[in-house]
């Protein structure tokens, strides 16, 4: 599904503040694969994600996805396949617009924008549906604008919204961090349900030891730009918590957890 | 939905009540303004200009409001749009048409400024100053190298109906109707143009392409996730604005009977102030609403300007000054309303 070979990007380069975000890296995702990604603060976690989503252009290597090569290509055409969640849940969805605007422009996605009705009286039910799912009683407030929910309910339209047009893959930025327990737990449910349901790739970003034992198939731990160890099969059935953090701190300098990643 | 809930779901709870409250406050607005221009003695020719300058107001309310993108070009746009019209006019084109020309000129302003912000990266302030700077030459040349194209004599759309107009007001009304009748065919012929652009545009926000303008504004990280290009938006926002403002110098130009590459001076703040002066005094909250609310605003602008002028009896030579004034008050009041607020509330 998604492949990166050998990509690498820098950012300030040839000043003194340059930074190796990325070093070459290499990483392989299997179709319906689900991949949390986990590591310190500039691990280069979200340079990745912005180097697959676009918004960062590789410097080096190349990038597949589905079998096509999008190295070059615009942040705007890759997302025709690629779904994203934010860390901030005032990023995925837009204020000042109604839930059902939201979701309407959504459902553009993969097709040109024309002068059909934005709001179409069509495409409700299948709104109704996707949100009822939720079970947050979103379904009752389509034109209710978006800047009037909490953050749990952004992130849960923004999951809809991102999985709504069927896309290849799905990239998840930490995006419970910002949310309470309760509606973290909720936003994680709703992202395996839509993950099954669609049959999606993913791959998310977690600051939470917890989750990624919990979630996924496979477990990556980048550091420094690089990816230091993956746990997959067997031996990630059985991880805990308490294995990451131990193989954490084996990995030496250079490896800091959070106080806030140890205690998620 | 129990009745207590319109606290937690305040939007339920506008519906059709805001529906009908904005209605209301634009009829007490017309009913004041009535009063205003009766007792003032505002002649009612305010009106017509404001109408001829409303859809500038609808440009920056498009670019400010609906694309957060700071644009000056609106002072470019209008000269252009207005020596367009001017010069096909005065070489026997229909004003229909010159109008519509007027539009795609004031639209390739726009389409200048948009590219030189993604192109270049300069922002939209620098972008559109470029622009304007740039437009004074291009306007001059468009007129043939004259500061000023006059249309005595030429068929506009407000001297194509005068005299029929002016016969038929005389012979319904009296004599007394005469001195207004072209003040009364402007009102009307602008009007009409004004009533049908706000109609086309109302229906382009509620397209898809018009639903992605709107959210590039407030969330272009997310128009980019969902796929689409916000350049292209940002494109089509600044040229459909720009277009308007072109329209709204065509109108003014067959109003003053000739065009003049110096008109679009100070338009920007004069477009501003219209936008605040809709949505202070009119509220307004749905996309029709605002839109409305933007060619009132300079409605009212026109009309407050047009009434300090014969109430102090000032020469035409301080116009600028005084629309400097009258803008500075519609920014500046709502602010120190606020401020006045905030000093009771820490005070008591």
């Amino acid at each position: 599904m998604l492949r990166l070979d050998n990509v690498s990007v820098t950012f300030n380069a040839g000043t003194p503040n340059e930074v190796r975000a990325l070093q070459n890296l290499s990483l392989f995702v299997e179709d319906g694969e689900f991949v949390t990604v986990i590591g310190s603060n500039g691990a280069g976690k979200s340079t990745l994600f912005n180097v697959v989503s676009g918004a960062v252009h590789a410097d080096s290597g190349r990038i597949e996805l589905d079998g096509e090569d999008i190295t070059i290509s615009p942040e705007y055409q890759r997302s025709h396949d690629i779904g994203r969640v934010f860390q901030d849940p005032r990023l995925g969805t837009c204020p000042g617009l109604t839930i059902r605007e939201n979701l309407s422009l959504a459902a553009i996605h993969g097709r040109r924008a024309g002068f059909r009705r934005d709001v179409k009286k069509a495409e409700e039910s299948w709104f109704i549906e996707q949100l009822e799912r939720q079970r947050l009683g979103l379904e009752h407030r389509l034109d209710a604008d978006v800047a009037l929910l909490s953050g749990g309910q952004r992130q849960a339209i923004t999951l809809v919204m991102a999985t709504l047009a069927k896309p290849k893959l799905l990239l998840l930025d930490e995006h419970t961090a910002a949310l309470d327990p309760n509606a973290a737990e909720q936003v994680i449910s709703l992202t395996q349900e839509l993950a099954e349901a669609n049959d999606l790739s993913v791959v998310m970003i977690t600051h939470s030891m917890q989750q990624a034992c919990d979630l996924g198939d496979r477990v990556i731990m980048m550091n420094q730009g690089k990816i230091e160890f993956e746990i997959s099969g067997e031996e990630r059935e059985n991880l805990t918590p308490a294995d990451l953090i131990e193989r954490f701190h084996s990995l030496g300098s250079g490896a800091e957890l959070s106080d806030r990643q140890l205690l998620a | 939905m129990a009745v207590n809930s319109s606290a937690a779901e305040p939007q339920q709870a506008r519906g059709s009540n805001i529906l009908g409250d904005f209605f209301l406050r634009v009829i007490v607005l017309t009913i004041v303004i009535a009063a205003f221009m009766r007792f003032g003695n505002v002649n009612i020719g305010a009106i017509g200009q404001g109408l001829g300058y409303a859809l500038a107001g609808v440009t920056v309310f498009l670019t400010f409001r609906v694309l957060g993108f700071v644009d000056l070009t609106v002072d470019g746009a209008f000269p252009i749009g207005g020596a367009v019209c001017a010069v096909l006019i005065f070489g026997g084109v229909r004003a229909e048409i010159a109008i519509l020309a007027a539009f795609v000129a004031g639209a390739l302003t726009g389409l200048a400024t948009a590219l030189i912000d993604i192109l270049f990266k300069i922002e939209g302030l620098l972008a559109s100053i470029i622009v304007i700077t740039g437009a004074y030459t291009v306007t001059l040349h468009i007129m043939g190298g004259k500061s000023n194209v006059p249309l005595l004599g030429k068929e506009t759309l407000i001297s194509r109906h005068s005299r029929d107009f002016r016969n038929w007001l005389v012979e319904q009304f009296g004599d007394q109707m005469r001195r207004q009748s072209t003040n009364l065919l402007e009102i009307m012929i602008f009007g009409l143009v004004v009533i049908v652009v706000l109609v086309i545009l109302y229906w382009f926000l509620r397209t898809e392409i018009g639903l992605a303008i709107r959210a590039t504004g407030k969330n272009d990280q997310m128009v980019r996730a969902t796929g689409l290009n916000h350049h292209l938006m940002i494109i089509i926002g600044l040229m459909v604005a720009n277009g308007l403002t072109g329209l709204a110098g065509s109108m003014v130009v067959q109003q003053f009977g000739f065009a003049d590459v110096s008109l679009g001076f100070g338009l920007i703040i004069r477009g501003l102030a219209a936008v605040i002066i809709g949505e202070v005094l009119l509220r307004p909250r749905t996309v029709g609403q605002l839109l409305i609310a933007a060619a009132a605003g300079m409605l009212v602008f026109d009309i407050s300007r047009a009434w300090i002028f014969s109430a102090l009896d000032l020469p035409t030579t301080d116009i600028q000054l005084v629309s400097a004034l009258v803008v500075l008050a519609a920014l500046g009041t709502p602010r120190l309303y606020d401020q006045w607020q905030s000093y009771r509330q820490r005070h008591n």
